[in-house]
C-alpha cells in the first residue's frame, strides 16, 4: 500500500456524522446493528454538539468568524463544542486573550468585551446541544 | 480480491475488502481508522498465476481519527493510577491524562482519587465515570512489542495523551454553572462556580 496523502483534509464532528449517517448508522438499542466501530463513533457523536447541527449554520459561523482571526484549528475545536462561557473559550482557542485583545481591525481593545462578542455570535450561529436527558436530573 | 466476493458489484466488493483490512485498525502516525470515506478509481484486475483471487489497484480514502495536538475532547474517566488518569471516548479507550498535566495543585488523595483542591478549599475529585475535557497534548504510536509477559496491560498502538491545565479544562461539572438553559449541576462533590 503506498500513501499518496497523509492527510487529505479535516472534518467537523458534524462532517462525520453526517457521513456515517449515509452509511446507515442509527440508535441502536439492540445493539447487534451496523459495523460495530461506526456505531460507537455515531453514538458518541450524538452525545456532542454535533447532533444537531446544520452545514448552513457552520457555513454561517465561518464567514462570521472572519472578523476574529482565528486559526483553523480554534475553529474546529469551537464548532464541534460550542463554547457558551468564556473558560469554554479559553479551552477552545490557543492564546485566546492574546487574539482576543486586537479587533478586527488591529485595534487594540477590551479582550473580556471581544470574548463575550465573539461567544454571543457563537450562540446566535450554532444551535444550542440538546438539554441533557432527565435522567440525568435524577441521577443527581 | 478472494473469489468469494467476485459475485458482487465491483465496488461493494472492494469497499467490504478494504474495510476488512483497515476498519478499526490503527495505522502508524495516520490514526484509528473509523471508516472507508471513498474509492476513488480502480484498476487492474488481472489474476497472478497460482493464485484465485483478482488483484486491483485501488485509490480511496479512509477516514481517520487522528485528533491534532491542541484539539478539545470530552470523554469520561475509566480508571486512575499513580501516574494519572485513564479517559475513554467510548470507540477509543487509550488516553490518560498524567499528574504533571493536571490543573495546578491536583493531587492524588488518601483512596487513590485524584483531586484538586481550590483556594476556596474545596476538594474537587475526579471520580469514574464524570466527563472530562481534555485537550490533546501529544499521540504516541508505540512499536509492537516482541515478547509480551501474562499480566502485561493490552498492548495500544495508539496512545493519546491529554493535558486538563488550563481554563475551562477538566471535569465538565467544574465549569457548567449558569447556562442559558438557567440550569446548575451540581458536581460530584459540592457545587461551585469557577471564574
Amino acid at each position: 500500500m503506498k500513501i499518496q496523502k497523509a492527510n487529505a483534509g479535516i472534518l467537523t464532528n458534524f462532517e462525520v456524522l453526517d457521513f456515517l449517517r449515509t452509511r446507515g448508522a442509527k440508535v441502536d438499542p439492540m445493539g447487534c446493528l451496523g459495523l460495530l466501530l461506526h456505531q460507537s463513533v455515531y453514538e458518541y457523536l450524538l452525545k456532542t454538539p454535533a447532533c444537531n447541527q446544520t452545514r448552513e449554520s457552520i457555513y454561517e459561523f465561518v464567514k462570521r468568524s472572519e472578523g476574529f482571526m482565528l486559526a483553523e484549528a480554534d475553529k474546529l475545536n469551537v464548532i464541534n463544542w460550542r463554547p457558551s462561557s468564556a473558560a469554554d473559550a479559553y479551552a477552545m482557542i490557543e492564546e485566546c486573550g492574546k487574539r482576543f485583545s486586537r479587533d478586527y481591525r488591529g485595534e487594540a481593545c477590551d479582550e473580556d468585551k471581544r470574548v463575550q462578542e465573539f461567544l454571543d455570535m457563537v450562540k446566535e450561529v450554532l444551535p444550542p446541544p440538546p438539554p441533557k436527558a432527565e435522567a440525568e436530573a435524577m441521577q443527581e | 480480491m478472494p473469489p468469494h466476493l467476485l459475485s458482487r458489484p465491483l465496488p461493494d466488493a472492494i469497499k467490504t475488502e478494504l474495510e476488512r483490512l483497515f476498519l478499526d485498525k490503527v495505522i502508524a502516525n495516520l490514526g484509528l481508522c473509523v471508516s472507508v470515506y471513498d474509492i476513488r478509481s480502480i484498476e487492474g484486475g488481472s489474476i497472478h498465476p497460482g493464485e484465485g483471487c483478482s488483484t486491483y489497484k485501488v485509490s480511496f480514502r479512509l477516514l481517520m481519527f487522528k485528533p491534532f495536538n491542541g484539539e478539545v475532547l470530552v470523554g469520561r474517566i475509566i480508571g486512575y493510577d499513580d501516574k494519572g488518569l485513564q479517559v475513554s471516548l467510548d470507540f477509543f479507550s487509550d488516553i490518560s491524562i498524567p499528574g504533571h498535566l493536571m490543573q495546578f495543585g491536583t493531587v492524588r488523595g488518601p483512596d487513590g482519587r485524584w483531586m484538586l483542591k481550590t483556594e476556596d478549599g474545596d476538594e474537587l475529585y475526579l471520580d469514574l465515570d464524570d466527563e472530562i475535557r481534555f485537550l490533546v497534548s501529544s499521540t504516541k504510536y508505540p512499536p509492537i512489542p516482541i515478547d509480551q509477559k501474562e499480566d502485561d496491560p493490552p498492548f495500544a498502538p495508539m496512545q493519546i495523551v491529554g493535558s486538563i491545565k488550563g481554563d475551562g479544562l477538566g471535569l465538565l461539572a467544574w465549569w457548567a454553572a449558569d447556562e442559558e438553559e438557567g440550569r446548575r449541576r451540581q458536581s460530584k462533590s459540592n457545587s461551585i462556580v469557577l471564574l
